[in-house]
């Protein structure tokens, strides 16, 4: 399996505070990961340096076939090059409606020339069958605002699913989801790491369990164990640091 | 422009429509071309407000869609302003000077026609000689590029300097306060070359235009009738499709929008550059009608009074910003001219050119704290009562 990221070596300190420390990954093109790691350990920092927001100190993250490196190109651009992200709080565009979300994700031109040119009516089939993905087709016009917690987290997905990503970042997606809302958002993700590559963060064990793939255990920046859940849950040194508090 | 555009934007015609009869009421109640019901200096009035209407719009859509707080776009407003200033003032005193030399034996030379003007313009500070930036004053051609083209460029380096630095919020607005009171200050300046505090006068003559001002009033009126409608219509479209919903994105969570893969920097300038454009215009339509213009007009309170208007009128909606504009600037009008009664308490009176402005800032504040969406609120409350009958 070819690799799709390569994070080598890579540390970022904050004031002193070493918040990543020397810490390598690696992910595949069709691949679905787990990452979980108590406070603090930066998972959120390690999504921030994929995707832009934080430069680190040293160490290199490579892209894609090309090998490019991430690292000095701004986050649109990133996100252009094929790596999304959806963040812990669901966040969409709360006074625009279920339709203009979408619309704004779909993997189309991001220039202001391209989209003051975009025709909406030629995008309103796919738009409606990403809707249907996440079960919003019944709530296609309303504003997004007015939707419940866990259908805006599916809209965040859905977003992620317009723009084709490669790579999926995705953070604490079962967080205040009732049981039903979990396997549909379980479904969801087991369903886009069959084309592309997917890393959740996720505090909920039971939750990962059913992802039933690789898990990546971090701890105070850098990675503690790595493996299948049974195979990190067994290791003494995560259950010390994580699992056994 | 499609028939769905039109359908879908129902306030714009309606906006459209009683802008149009607007126009034709005060024409057909004009000194010049009516009953003469409607005074030249009322008209003048009039004229003026409606471009500051479109310099609100254009502030409504970098605040009110954008969430860009800029209290720098009089600054474009003035530069507009003074841009044609200096075609009128250049041609319109040379126009003069030539009728004075007309009597002499001697023609004069190019040289001397040039110094005469020079010194008509510039004696009051003290200088007989153009200075560089007064080259193109003799084409109006030129001049109207450099309405467009100076805030445009100054707007686009500014703007590139500070949101390439992600310079957002109160710092921003901050920021472009400086700009704007920077920039007046040194047009203080006697050496600035556009005659420091007295400013460029005498714009409301046209030069070699014999028409009274009665007729020059309704002319600039029915153009600043126009460029409103057009700058009203190039908005709507402009912000109607997808374009809109990022913009409205940016201001809502830009970070959101950036790992969308927008690049949330190129559209922040796009917008900034756009509107200070349109501000420009607004401001070149505005000081042929006013006469006058001088560093004072870009002082930072006017942009604040800019942000105060969108913000009484509701802001994230055109017409909001036009209703504000018009409302407060007249209302303005009518408290500072005089017209207003004063109100004797017996130990004290209340006389409204001095408490007008106190009047306006509490209702800002009140604006702020009760009606956050301000007048524009007032038509979601009748379209939500229609809905409930």
């Amino acid at each position: 399996m070819s690799t799709l990221l390569e994070v080598s070596g890579v540390s970022v300190s904050f004031d002193g505070f070493k918040a990543i420390n020397n810490l390598s990954f690696q992910i595949g093109k069709a691949e679905l990961r787990a990452v979980i790691g108590p406070n603090g350990a930066g998972k959120t920092t390690f999504m921030d340096i994929i995707t832009g927001k934080t430069k680190p100190d040293e160490g290199r993250v490579i892209w894609g076939d090309r090998s490019i490196s991430l690292l000095g190109m701004s986050e649109a651009k990133i996100a252009q090059e094929g790596v999304c992200r959806k963040f812990q709080k669901p966040t969409v565009f709360e006074d625009q409606s279920v339709r203009d979300n979408l619309m704004m994700a779909l993997k189309r031109g991001r220039s202001v020339w391209d989209v003051l040119k975009y025709r909406p009516g030629a995008d309103n089939a796919r738009l409606e069958q990403l809707a249907d993905e996440i079960g919003l087709l019944s709530e296609f016009s309303r504003p997004s605002g007015e939707l419940s917690h866990g259908q805006k987290q599916w809209l965040e997905i859905g977003m992620l699913l317009a723009q084709d990503p490669q790579l999926l970042l995705v953070d604490e997606p079962a967080a205040g989801m009732t049981p039903a809302e979990r396997e549909h958002t379980t479904n969801l993700l087991v369903e886009a790491a069959k084309t592309r590559a997917v890393v959740v963060v996720e505090h909920d064990m039971e939750f990962i369990r059913r992802l039933n793939c690789k898990v990546t255990v971090l701890h105070e920046g850098s990675v503690l164990a790595e493996g299948s859940l049974d195979h990190v849950t067994s290791n003494q040194e995560v259950i010390d640091v994580y699992l056994g508090r | 422009m499609g028939k769905s555009f039109l359908k879908n934007h129902p306030t714009m015609l309606v906006f459209l429509a009683l802008l149009a009869l607007f126009t034709l009421a005060i024409t057909v109640f004009s000194e010049a071309y009516g009953s003469g019901l409607v005074s030249t200096s009322f008209v003048k009035t009039l004229g003026k407000t409606l471009c500051l209407c479109l310099v609100a719009i254009a502030m409504d859509v970098i605040w009110g869609y954008a969430g860009i707080l800029s209290l720098g776009h009089f600054a474009f407003f003035g530069l507009g302003g003074y841009m044609i200033g200096m075609w009128l003032m250049y041609e319109r005193t040379k126009e003069v000077v030539l009728r004075s030399l007309e009597n002499q034996t001697i023609p004069p030379t190019e040289t001397e026609i040039s110094d005469a003007i020079a010194t008509q313009i510039f004696g009051v500070v003290g200088s007989s000689d153009f200075p560089l930036i007064w080259s193109f004053a003799h084409s109006l051609t030129l001049q109207l590029i450099l309405v467009v083209a100076v805030p445009g460029i100054l707007a686009l380096i500014f703007g590139w300097l500070a949101f390439r630095s992600r310079v957002t919020g109160v710092y921003l607005s901050i920021l472009t306060q400086a700009m704007t009171l920077a920039l007046a200050l040194y047009l203080f300046q006697n050496d600035s070359g556009l005659r420091g505090n007295n400013g460029l006068s005498g714009l409301q003559n046209l030069p070699h235009v014999t028409a009274p001002q009665s007729e020059i009033s309704m002319w600039f009126l029915w153009a600043s009738a126009a460029a409103l409608g057009f700058g009203y219509v190039f908005f709507t479209m402009m912000l109607s499709g997808k374009f809109g919903m990022v913009v409205k994105g940016i201001r809502d969570n830009e970070q959101r929008v950036r790992f969308l893969g927008y690049e949330v920097e190129h559209y922040k300038l796009f917008l900034f550059t756009v509107t200070a454009i349109v501000a420009a215009v607004a401001g070149a339509l505005y000081y042929p009608q006013a006469g006058i213009i001088n560093p004072a007009e870009i002082m930072p309170i006017a942009s604040i009074y800019l942000a105060v208007w969108v913000a009484i009128g509701g802001r994230g909606r055109l017409y909001g910003a036009v209703i504000g504009a018009a409302f407060v600037s007249l209302l303005s009008t009518w408290f500072t001219g005089g017209q207003a009664p004063d109100i004797p308490l017996g130990f004290y009176t209340i006389s409204w050119v001095d408490w007008w402005q106190v009047l306006l800032g509490v209702s800002f504040v009140l604006v702020t704290l009760y009606a956050p969406k301000g007048i524009g609120g007032l038509f979601d409350l009748l379209k939500r009562k229609e809905v409930q009958k």
